[in-house]
């Protein structure tokens, strides 16, 4: 709405701006064009101001230059000179059909108009009036009177003649405008909401008819492009899951021979250890065939989340008694940090312990010379709560942190040997996810890494 | 335990490579009244036919699944039964669970897990004529018995209350591990304990005056800092 009306301004703007420009133009356009003979020459005033300059009286004969009398042949006009009596005393080319003499009321007729049809004008001379004549129909002559009052509100009219000017410009391009908009209106909404991802059906009728096919279209389009999508990522993940399902039936039978292999006392210790070797190797592929399925179900939003109120310093007791109880190294030291008791966030427990324990392994796994990890509870505003596992530890490069919660064999992923399969970092941040949350890593090398399980908060029991 | 030896066992999978290895570990482990169906049809023959004390079973069957197989079985009969799957999510495990199966192991699996839990469910089922009793165990030169929830020292006889017994057995059932406060507080109060943790605190106190010689150094019920407690036993019965 507010984009139709942005439209609506910007279009009115223009329509006034152009019809500002296109009145400055016929402005322009009318002084240069039509206006432009009129300085073509020097004017008549200018004419007879030259000659009663150009004419002396020289020992009693009157003389004009040479200039002047130029100026008459090229104009092709006559002069006289007329006393103050009326008597011509001078004349140059002077037509036969021009009386001699003139009396006032003569004088006061052609000083006006025309003299014998013959334009004439005239210019004080100091032996009396200087008349000049040019040839028949050559010029017009009007006379015009004004009041003094019309004339002193000649600009405002002007101004008021521009204004109104403008104003119909305005009303007339609001009028286009709002019926241009009109037709606009339902395409704009609809492009909003091909960009929501919804479903747009366009009525295809008036001057954007074509416009609101193509939206029709790529509406279509995406809903058909979505859904292809959708059923790729199904597959992808039902295939992934088939495929780590019928690993767990060969497994199981090695990791099951392999164990009794391992209890074989007639064996010898060393074809024992082989056993042992095969029995472990195998627990690990079993991880990892689950740890795929896991990821692979978060990755295309598969994994169904049983959400209910956890708190987070609980979840911290938990995942380190567990650490401590399955016989942690005295390498590490843990140590719980927690500042609010009822801090707690909205998840999937079994998610949550699972990114916590991936994260702590993940500080374990890379510091085999040991290191201390802290565990930490915090509020970030009221609307988030984090859980942060941090460690001093050798850390990541800063340039790869961003590398380490990608997906392994993803496409621009540097394959590191830092990593056991590379898959405990990608499912934390993808857990994180799946909760609308986010991992946050920091790290510099040789600083330790601090990971930081960013989660919105649940309002729960502060009533307690 | 040798009694449970001699329990049919029956193994339903349809890979018999799998069949086989269970039937051997079985038989290692001293079963011999082993029966083996590949699908749900000579289950339910077998079931009937032999009447098996327990069964394990594969939720993939070639004709059908194991959970309908379970259905059936339990419209004659109230073995116990042993999921063995490759289907690990949590909806299967609960379905199985929920339908009446007595364990849920997934595949891949190591056979010693399996015999345990096979174990632990033909004690719970046939060894229940025998009356259920709290266990008894010494700490020191005290004794301290959770069935009548007393405390017996070289001289005298001290009596736990409710809540007491209640985290001791708590303790007991994680002895030598490290049992968080949130999970004491839940094992005596419920779901909804937040906030017990100082009381658990006097609790524990008052157990530590009943069964530790030096109750301010204390030497089998243990703090451990900024978690929970833990219970080191000597011996136990």
């Amino acid at each position: 709405m507010d984009g139709v009306i942005r439209i609506l301004r910007r279009f009115v703007g223009t329509t006034i701006l152009v019809s500002l420009l296109l009145l400055l133009f016929n402005l322009v356009l009318l002084g240069s064009l039509i206006f432009k003979e009129h300085h073509k020459s020097p004017s008549p005033e200018a004419v007879v101001q030259q000659i009663a300059y150009g004419l002396d009286q020289r020992h009693g004969k009157y003389v004009l230059t040479h200039e002047a009398a130029q100026q008459l042949k090229t104009n092709r006009a006559w002069a006289m000179l007329l006393s103050p009596g009326g008597k011509v005393q001078w004349s140059e080319r002077l037509p036969s059909e021009i009386p001699k003499s003139y009396d006032v009321t003569d004088v006061a007729k052609f000083s006006r108009y025309y003299l014998m049809d013959y334009p004439v004008f005239m210019w004080e001379h100091t032996d009396g009036l200087l008349v000049l004549g040019y040839p028949k129909s050559t010029y017009g002559k009007y006379q015009f009177d004004f009041l003094t009052e019309w004339l002193r509100s000649l600009p405002i009219r002007a101004l008021l003649l521009l204004a109104c000017n403008v104003a119909l410009a305005l009303l007339v391009s609001v009028l286009i405008g709002t019926r241009v908009i009109k037709g606009i209106r339902p395409l704009i909404q609809g492009i909003h909401a091909l960009s929501n991802g919804d479903t747009v059906q366009l009525d295809t009728k008036g001057i954007f008819n074509d416009l609101s096919q193509s939206i029709n279209s790529t509406s279509r389009m995406l809903q058909e492009k979505n859904e292809a999508l959708k059923a790729r990522d199904e597959a992808r993940s039902n295939w992934i899951a088939g495929i780590s399902h019928d690993i767990r039936t060969p497994l199981s039978m090695i990791m099951g021979y392999a164990s009794e292999l391992e209890e074989q006392p007639e064996l010898s210790t060393e074809q024992r250890q082989h056993a042992a070797i095969i029995r472990r190797q195998g627990e690990r592929l079993r991880s990892l065939v689950s740890d795929l399925n896991l990821v692979s179900m978060l990755e295309y939003e598969m994994q169904p989340l049983k959400l209910k109120t956890i708190r987070l310093s609980v979840l911290a007791r938990q995942v380190v008694s567990d650490f401590l109880n399955n016989g942690l190294d005295e390498r590490y030291q843990i140590s719980i940090h927690i500042t609010d008791e009822s801090l707690s966030v909205r998840g999937d427990e079994r998610l949550l312990y699972r990114a916590i324990t991936n994260l702590m392994q993940n500080s374990i796994s890379h510091n085999p010379d040991g290191c201390k990890i802290e565990l930490k509870t915090e509020a970030a505003g009221s609307s988030f709560n984090l859980f942060v596992v941090s460690d001093n530890g050798k850390g990541i490069p800063r340039e790869r942190l961003a590398d380490v919660i990608s997906l392994p064999y993803a496409s621009g992923r540097i394959r590191s040997d830092l990593q056991s399969h590379g898959l405990g970092l990608p499912m934390v941040a993808r857990i994180a996810k799946a909760h609308q949350g986010e991992l946050i890593l920091a790290s510099d090398s040789e600083k330790g890494l601090k990971a930081v399980l960013k989660m919105p908060a649940s309002l729960y029991l502060n009533e307690q | 335990m040798d009694a449970m030896k001699n329990k049919k066992i029956l193994i339903v999978d349809d890979e018999p490579e799998i069949r086989e290895m269970i039937e051997r570990f079985l038989r290692k482990e001293g079963f011999f009244r082993i029966y083996a169906a590949g699908n749900s049809v000579n289950a339910l023959a077998i079931s009937k036919l032999e009447k098996p004390d327990a069964a394990i079973l594969d939720v993939m069957l070639p004709d059908g699944d194991g959970f309908s197989l379970l259905s059936s079985i339990r419209s004659f009969s109230d073995m116990p039964i042993l999921f063995l799957s490759a289907r690990g999510e949590d909806e299967d495990r609960l379905l199985g669970l929920g339908l009446g199966a007595d364990d849920y192991i997934v595949k891949p699996f190591l056979p010693r897990e399996l015999i345990l839990r096979l174990f632990a469910i033909l004690k719970r089922v046939y060894a229940a004529n025998v009356v259920e009793r709290l266990p008894v165990f010494r700490l020191g030169n005290k004794t301290v018995d959770l069935d009548s929830a007393v405390v017996r020292g070289t001289s005298r006889e001290v009596s736990l209350t409710a809540k007491e017994h209640a985290i001791l057995i708590k303790l007991y059932e994680n002895q030598g591990r490290i049992v968080t406060t949130d999970a004491l507080c839940e094992a005596v109060w419920g779901d909804e304990s937040f906030g017990y943790e100082n009381t658990l605190m006097v609790h524990v106190r008052r157990i530590r005056e009943k069964i530790e010689d030096d109750p301010s150094n204390p030497v089998f019920l243990l703090t451990v800092r900024g978690l929970g407690y833990k219970l080191l036993t000597q011996e136990s019965n």
